[in-house]
């Protein structure tokens, strides 16, 4: 279970990121939406131990995955890319495969397009066993088909290995269709949290009734 | 292109004294970069990713050292190790140990400059996707470097070159001494000061074709390094 309290990250006088309290089940899936700056990224680094609180703790599983918003490709072939993360071979295979990139498995990661290295770096995370996974923006840099890729092999991911995800995106797709829990957040504070059913007829404020109301089309 | 002609005569066939001051520069020149890259490299590195208090008084320091005037260094070692200074019991004025230490205080904050916004700006995803995986510090380290490699190469060739093109303060600390500290550029200025201008430049183009095959070699040991 992971666990938030009194939960605070500053930038000097600003304060990106503030909740007093959130509790999130074992195997639960997560969606954090909101718009760009609301603290989606600052929650996700804070939980993967990639930065700081300024205030406040938090308890989390001791094995975490951390998928970057902005996907990195290292030098060599995407195979080489994979093992880097510490997975065996043909798991690394097997996940190129379930994200339909084997074809391009000899390629140079740095000649991908986008959305090929979101899925790699995707390939990269999901070739290892987690507790919780955290992933910002999976999706961001995919089209349609490559984005219903990620959710089915992400929802296999989690279904399979009972690790609880986390994921923020401004994908109504995503947020709808993948989690089973819905967070929205403005300026660092939660504004809504429940089923993304719920979330959606129900937006806790003015601004999440706005935010989503876009989400309906 | 009476200096073309006479570049031509000094290396076919090679003149003794030419070589042998192409020897000081390249010894010089090579003991000082690999000196300031084991003492910069780390130090940058060290700057590049960690964020603590004063640091920004740290990189105005360092920036301020980059354009620290070769004169001003070459000064300052002369009085360490003049013969009434501190470091004088040494008896190194003169040689070209002392040479090095000149250009290893000119080239080290430029290794350190250089290094540290390399690290600060290119190494963050590096950074980001090695803890994500649950990377330990030093594997972290070691994939920053290892990504990269052709930008810190790119580091110690620009060591090089200055510390190669440097005439200012070797020539305070080495004297200019014949077949002992006489290197390249303090050649080209005797000669200049001389009035053999075309001799002068000569040597300058020999210079030149020096740093252009050692550039050379660097690019294809980067290509080779980056196509890995």
């Amino acid at each position: 279970m992971i666990e938030i309290n009194n939960l605070k990250k500053c930038y000097g006088e600003r304060t990106v990121l503030d909740i007093p309290s959130l509790t999130i089940n074992d195997g639960e899936m997560l969606a954090v939406a909101g718009a760009n700056g609301s603290g989606k990224t600052t929650l996700l680094k804070i939980l993967g131990g990639i930065i700081k609180t300024s205030e406040g703790s938090f308890v989390v599983p001791e094995k975490i995955l951390y998928m970057p918003q902005n996907s990195y490709a290292f030098h060599g072939d995407l195979i080489k890319n994979i093992l880097i993360g510490g997975a065996d071979r043909s798991r690394a295979f097997e996940m190129l495969d379930k994200l339909e990139l084997t074809h391009l498995a000899k390629k140079k990661a740095k000649s991908l397009s986008g959305g090929e290295l979101q899925r790699l770096s995707l390939c990269r995370v999901l070739s290892k066993s987690c507790d919780l996974l955290l992933l910002d923006e999976p999706t961001s840099a995919c089209d349609a088909t490559g984005a219903e890729l990620v959710i089915k092999v992400v929802t296999e991911y989690k279904e399979k290995t009972g690790c609880t995800v986390i994921i923020s995106t401004h994908s109504p797709l995503l947020a709808m269709n993948a989690s089973e829990r819905l967070i929205i957040l403005n300026s660092g504070k939660i504004d809504a949290d429940g089923s993304p059913e719920e979330t959606l007829a129900h937006p806790g404020s003015q601004w999440a009734k706005s935010f989503v109301a876009g989400w309906k089309i | 292109m009476e200096s073309f002609r006479q570049a031509f005569e000094l290396l076919f066939p090679p003149d003794r004294e030419l070589l042998q001051i192409i020897g000081v520069t390249l010894r010089m020149s090579f003991f000082s970069t690999v000196i300031s890259c084991l003492i910069g490299l780390p130090i940058g590195a060290l700057i590049g990713s960690k964020s603590f208090r004063g640091k920004s008084f740290i990189n105005k320091l360092i920036h301020t050292l980059m354009g620290l005037p070769p004169v001003v260094a070459g000064l300052i070692v002369y009085s360490l190790f003049t013969h009434y200074g501190p470091l004088g019991k040494l008896n190194m004025l003169f040689t070209v140990r002392v040479m090095v230490v000149a250009q290893v205080m000119l080239i080290t904050p430029v290794v350190i400059g250089l290094t540290s916004s390399f690290i600060e700006s290119a190494s963050k995803p590096v950074i980001e996707t090695a803890r994500g995986l649950g990377f330990s510090g030093y594997k972290t380290a070691r994939l920053c470097i290892g990504e990269g490699r052709s930008s810190l190469f790119s580091v110690v060739l620009n060591a090089f070159g200055r510390s190669i093109a440097e005439v200012g303060a070797v020539s305070i600390v080495g004297g200019n001494i014949q077949w002992k500290t006489r290197v390249m550029t303090t050649a080209i200025m005797l000669e200049t000061n001389k009035g053999k201008f075309s001799f002068a430049l000569a040597l300058g183009i020999i210079l030149l074709i020096i740093a252009f095959i050692v550039n050379a070699l660097a690019s294809f040991i980067v290509k080779e390094v980056r196509d890995d």
